[in-house]
């Protein structure tokens, strides 16, 4: 009965620090260590051995430094299994295409905003910034003939604003891709 | 006395702690063991006696690395019994770590039988 008490505390208490292990992972730790304590006993019965169940309980250690070696690895973090090199090369592509797509649309934005701007310059009424009436949209526009219902924002004032914009733009798409490179 | 057993006492728990995953898949060769038939096994040994506390985490942490693998077998009336052997990956290993420890203990054997004063190097090295 004594030993019976001994042994129950002993797993329960090593349940608790085996916590961290998936159910079916600690139960599998008890079940073996449960049954070995068993296998122990009984071939002390089988010596006359009176060692007892603290004997044997003592060779596990205490129940927190035991759970411990057996949850090291979670907390460590386990190292990549084989065939981990295949989902690194794949993230690899993934940041490559990041990074192409991320430089078209940055510069494609910048190439846009600087060629608005000197187009503005060059044919003041080609282009505006052109508010709808009643709508909430605003609309950039190559056009000769003014948008029906709708007043220019921006004037002569787009040039500097759109070239600002997309140098602007430019600067921070080459800065985010040096940032990229440098992961990769 | 004293001293010198203690001494002798670390040099075995160093020498053990480096040695123990080779003692380990060496005992599994060609064997079957669960883990109270291993650690009676390995107390045969003067160098090898280990703790059940440092046994089955090193059997799990072996497992893990996919060198060992375990299954449980229930044989007659008896509770039933988690039984260990290599796997493929396994006996690689062994038969790796087999030839660095005979390396090892070539070489160790070839300083002792070659005393100074001078340097002789060994042959083929």
């Amino acid at each position: 009965m004594h030993n019976r008490e001994l042994i129950h505390n002993y797993l329960k208490s090593l349940g608790k620090y085996l916590s961290r292990l998936d159910k079916a992972d600690a139960d599998d730790v008890i079940r073996e260590i449960e049954s070995h304590i068993h296998d122990a006993l009984e071939i002390q019965e089988q010596q006359d051995c009176t060692d007892g169940v603290t004997t044997i309980l003592e060779g596990f250690g205490q129940p927190r430094e035991l759970a411990g070696q057996y949850v090291e690895h979670i907390l460590q973090g386990t190292p990549p299994p084989t065939g981990f090199k295949a989902i690194q090369s794949v993230k690899k592509g993934v940041t490559f295409s990041l990074y192409v797509s991320m430089g078209l649309f940055g510069f494609g934005i910048t190439a846009f905003l600087v060629l608005v701007g000197f187009y503005k310059i060059l044919v003041p009424n080609g282009v505006g910034v052109w508010s709808v009436t009643q709508g909430n949209s605003i609309i950039i526009t190559f056009s000769e003939h003014t948008y029906p219902n709708s007043t220019e924002l921006l004037g002569l004032w787009l040039i500097p604003l759109a070239i600002g914009f997309g140098v602007a733009i430019g600067r921070l798409t080459w800065k985010v891709l040096a940032i990229l490179k440098e992961k990769r | 006395m004293k001293k010198s057993d203690d001494t002798n006492d670390k040099w075995d728990v160093q020498l053990r702690k480096g040695s123990l995953e080779l003692v380990i898949l060496a005992a599994l060769k060609e064997r079957k063991l669960y883990g109270l038939e291993l650690l009676k096994f390995l107390h045969g040994f003067e160098t090898m006696v280990i703790t059940e506390g440092t046994l089955y985490p090193l059997m799990d942490r072996l497992k893990r690395d996919n060198l060992i693998s375990a299954s449980w077998v229930q044989e007659g009336e008896f509770r039933p019994r988690k039984y260990y052997q290599l796997t493929d990956n396994g006996e690689k290993k062994l038969s790796t770590l087999t030839s660095r420890w005979r390396k090892s203990v070539e070489d160790i054997e070839f300083l002792l039988n070659n005393p100074g004063p001078s340097l002789i190097h060994k042959k083929g090295s």
